[in-house]
């Protein structure tokens, strides 16, 4: 079987591992395997990827429709053995399923090509992942990504302050500011016709390098209606209403903890789709103003008008920012 | 000078329609409300929403797909025009067509036909969206009232 394994003999790969990782990491032997089925890629395996040989090691994994850690076979981080940097491959697996949110379902695709193609659109961008795309022996093109070091945007924000009060005076501005940079790259695809199609909170990674978010993920696409991108704006309005609320404020919690709040509550207070979800903030933290409560306020249940392009939202937070 | 040499033009209708019930309903308003009536032309649009490529594994997938959506679209298209013309339209006065819509939305499909057409009105029937739909997918009807300029738009509900 023919490999892309350059001149690299089995001893010389040896030589390299030895050089990245800690000496009770260091495998036996080194099994060089074909990237043709992901599956038979395993951890401590060498693929070669445009004659650069990786080290291949743990799956990735992702917590998802409730899901905690749902390994995703397909994705593999893995060590360039020249330089020493740790990526992230990425094989082809496409999906096409129905999401369903409520009684609503629409279909949903997992396109390796719209990664490829947004990857390209984004190179050289501070505010996205970065990587290649890469023709395998088989002619499967997989994605080579730079590995982010760093914690979610959701992650970032529970650390911050003491209590809520606290948070939003002393750190929710600065991030409010960082959150306005993630819209803004949001605006960039969407003006180049390319939604990301999966956003959430955890895919969103502060570099810890650069000190700003990236976006990842965007090999999902959904199939739109008259609104192209209105299920990017959910996801948006979902990231926005956890950090002003420094965490998801539900109707359970509220139970829980401040039954008095629960009672000052309407059902116009709620999320148009998470109804256990609270958007109506401002009553409960009256200090939020009253103009970045307006912008929770339309992804409610109440909201008479809704966000159809990432400008609109921007202008709105624009001002909301101004009054912080 | 004779009623067909007439210098009045033809009230141009342009109804936009698709598979659902209140596209149906929005025909048969047509029917029942002008047919029979001089001085009407109406164009039947379909736009066939396109997913884009990435929802197909290849260009010959997407090829046959398009061509049964615009098969289907046109036999739906021809079988309105029907109801039209037994209400009491000429013939030469019901005309169809059909496209395929891959990046603009319908609203603004709609509204560019209206205006090559130049169309004094838009018939559209109203879908009954749940608010989550409406708010993460958009409602048509709703656009057009926002967005047409220089016509009528009715939505039959």
């Amino acid at each position: 079987m023919a490999f892309q394994n350059g001149d690299y003999p089995e001893k010389e790969l040896l030589r390299m591992i030895r050089k990245w990782l800690p000496r009770d990491r260091i495998p036996r032997r080194v099994r060089v395997k074909d990237t043709a089925d992901f599956f038979r890629v395993d951890y401590d395996d060498v693929v070669f990827l445009k004659g650069v040989p990786y080290l291949v090691r743990n799956n990735e994994r992702e917590g998802r429709f409730g899901l905690e850690d749902e390994q995703k076979f397909w994705v593999k981080r893995a060590r360039n053995l020249l330089t020493g940097d740790v990526k992230i491959l990425k094989w082809v697996f496409k999906e096409r399923f129905d999401a369903k949110i409520g009684s609503l379902v629409f279909e949903c695709v997992r396109s390796p090509e719209k990664e490829a193609r947004i990857l390209e659109l984004v190179r050289g961008r501070p505010d996205f992942m970065q990587g290649e795309t890469v023709p395998d022996s088989s002619g499967n093109q997989l994605r080579v990504l730079d590995y982010i070091t760093g914690k979610t945007l959701g992650q970032h924000t529970l650390e911050l302050g003491r209590n809520h009060e606290d948070f939003f005076h002393n750190h929710f501005p600065a991030l409010l500011d960082e959150f306005l940079g993630v819209v803004e790259a949001i605006r960039f695809l969407h003006e180049n016709n390319e939604k990301h199609g999966d956003i959430r909170r955890d895919h969103i990674i502060k570099d810890s390098e650069t000190g700003r978010y990236r976006w990842i993920d965007f090999d999902f696409n959904y199939r739109h209606g008259e609104s192209r991108f209105g299920f990017d704006l959910f996801g948006l309005g979902n990231v926005l209403l956890f950090i002003t609320g420094r965490g998801d404020i539900t109707t359970y919690r509220l139970l829980q903890e401040s039954p008095d709040l629960l009672e000052r509550l309407s059902e116009d207070d709620v999320n148009i789709v998470f109804h256990n979800r609270v958007n109506n903030l401002k009553k409960i933290f009256p200090y939020i103003p009253e103009k970045l409560n307006r912008v929770l306020m339309h992804f409610s249940l109440s909201a008479p008008l809704y966000y159809e392009y990432t400008r609109e939202l921007l202008e709105d937070l624009g001002e909301a920012r101004e009054d912080l | 000078m004779s009623a067909d040499e007439s210098p009045i033009k033809d009230k141009h209708l342009l109804i936009a329609v698709d598979e659902s019930d209140s596209s149906r309903r929005a025909v048969l308003y047509v029917a029942d409300f002008l047919g029979g009536f001089p001085g009407f032309t109406v164009t039947l649009l379909r736009i066939v929403p396109a997913p884009e490529k990435d929802f197909f594994d290849n260009a010959a997938e997407q090829d046959a797909w398009v061509e049964e959506k615009l098969t289907a679209a046109n036999k739906m298209l021809e079988n309105y025009r029907q109801v039209l013309l037994q209400s009491g339209f000429p013939e030469d006065k019901v005309r169809y067509r059909a496209c395929i819509e891959q990046s603009r939305s319908f609203s603004d499909a709609i509204l560019e036909t209206r205006c090559d057409l130049t169309c004094c009105t838009i018939v559209v029937g109203r879908h009954h969206k749940s608010r989550t739909e409406e708010f993460l997918f958009g409602s048509t009807s709703s656009k057009l009232i926002h967005e047409a300029k220089n016509c009528a738009v009715w939505v039959v509900e």
